[in-house]
């Protein structure tokens, strides 16, 4: 059998919820956020209970004898979508579930994971503006079209980024930035220059769509987990619903007086 | 014109991995996702098999779902971090500007015309709606096979984590 290193319960369970609130503002699925806990905490033989909240986590960690040895809960205000931080904390759990790390070697990695950079800004823009630009050649857009989206999701995107670094309400931010997007396009379509009008709007606030929450909500749901389901579907919807109103916006400022 | 179609799907699907922050390591294989779901979903609306956007939706869900079992291993990813940015280039657009715009016109409609642009509008929201439902249940249903012992035990084993 594996030897397990001594591990003291209060401090496990701390770095237990660090790992688990991570896993929750990286935009990790419920499932995923059970799965990683049930393995590191099988791993170093300690039963468990989570229970998962919309915004907070609360573990309770039994020794083998079935005594509570460690009771905690944390919570966070905001989560977004970051997949390296899920990867890296998949990784450290399937080393961890094959040998058990020491607690030094946990925290170290913890303390790592915090600290990830991420991708450069210039290259998200440029990246996610060509992402832009693809989608609406998939749509049955032009090459000109795809120019217009490229410029619409780069200035809707730098606007986001500026943005988010001001603690604005997050669905004031996605009303802005469609809003900004949707003018960008209109713009092209007032000064007439053959730009069919459909393709470019319809792609030009993608980079906005909440497709991480969305998708994660239905799985979550169909797993039970359905708090924690709805409140990522709603999330979704209120983001969804944020750039319907940027774009209509846009659309009655361009249009309405024609 | 399929084959294009497909490859500009990756482009976006890779687009979306760089903003969701997904490890270098695993940008090709979304870019796969992409391109696999893309082809599925326009060969199926080829008019030669006539399939409708709901079920090609949903064959490319499935699609980005089973490239990204089988990849997600090899780049040592969880396959949720393959699957998510690679349906993002199936998501409707243009059902979902339509109904918008349709939308704004029952604000300022009236008379006879107004009955022909409710039945737009709701056609065009309905048609969002399961489609996305249609993407979500695809990817989900390779994702849920991997759960029954069968299925796992054909894919490789996982290798020792360093």
């Amino acid at each position: 059998m594996q030897e397990v290193p001594a591990i003291e319960p209060k401090t496990f369970g701390s770095l237990l919820l660090d790992m688990a609130i991570m896993l929750l503002r990286a935009g990790a699925s419920g499932r995923r956020i059970r799965n990683t806990i049930s393995q590191i905490a099988l791993a170093y033989q300690y039963s468990y209970f989570i229970d998962l909240g919309p915004k907070s986590i609360s573990i309770t960690l039994l020794d083998n004898q079935a005594h509570s040895v460690f009771n905690g809960t944390r919570s966070t205000q905001w989560y977004g979508v970051d997949f390296k931080v899920i990867s890296a904390i998949h990784r450290m759990t399937s080393a961890i579930a094959i040998h058990p790390w020491s607690i030094e070697e946990i925290k170290r990695e913890i303390l790592r994971l915090q600290k990830l950079p991420g991708y450069s800004r210039i290259l998200i823009l440029l990246a996610v503006s060509i992402g832009g630009a693809a989608f609406c050649y998939s749509l049955g857009g032009h090459f000109g079209e795809m120019a217009v989206t490229f410029g619409a999701t780069f200035c809707g995107l730098f606007v986001k980024q500026e943005l988010q670094k001001r603690s604005l309400n997050i669905y004031v931010v996605t009303y802005i930035c469609a809003l900004v997007a949707a003018m960008f396009t209109g713009a092209f379509y007032i000064a007439h220059i053959g730009i069919r009008l459909e393709n470019a709007y319809a792609t030009c606030a993608l980079f906005l769509i909440p497709g991480v929450p969305l998708i994660n909500s239905i799985i979550d749901l169909m797993d039970g987990n359905i708090l924690y389901g709805i409140e990522r579907g709603v999330n979704a919807m209120m983001h969804a619903f944020a750039i319907a109103f940027g774009l209509l916006t846009a659309l009655f400022i361009y249009i309405t007086p024609g | 014109m399929i084959l294009t179609k497909a490859f500009w799907c990756g482009c976006a699907a890779a687009g979306f991995g760089i903003l969701f922050n997904t490890p270098t390591r695993a940008l090709f294989s979304i870019w796969l996702g992409g391109f696999a779901a893309g082809l599925i979903k326009f060969l199926a609306l080829d008019p030669v098999l006539g399939a409708g956007i709901v079920l090609s939706s949903f064959l490319g869900g499935i699609m980005a779902g089973i490239v990204a079992i089988s990849l997600a291993q090899w780049r040592e990813v969880p396959h949720i971090l393959i699957a998510l940015p690679s349906v993002i280039p199936l998501v409707p657009g243009v059902p979902a500007y339509r109904a918008m715009m349709g939308l704004m016109k029952l604000a300022r409609q009236s008379g006879t015309e107004y009955t022909n642009v409710i039945s737009d509008t709701v056609y065009n929201g309905v048609m969002v709606l399961f489609v996305i439902l249609a993407i979500t249940f695809g990817l989900s249903i390779p994702l849920i096979a991997l759960r029954i012992p069968f299925i796992k035990s054909l894919l490789p084993k996982k290798p020792p984590v360093a």
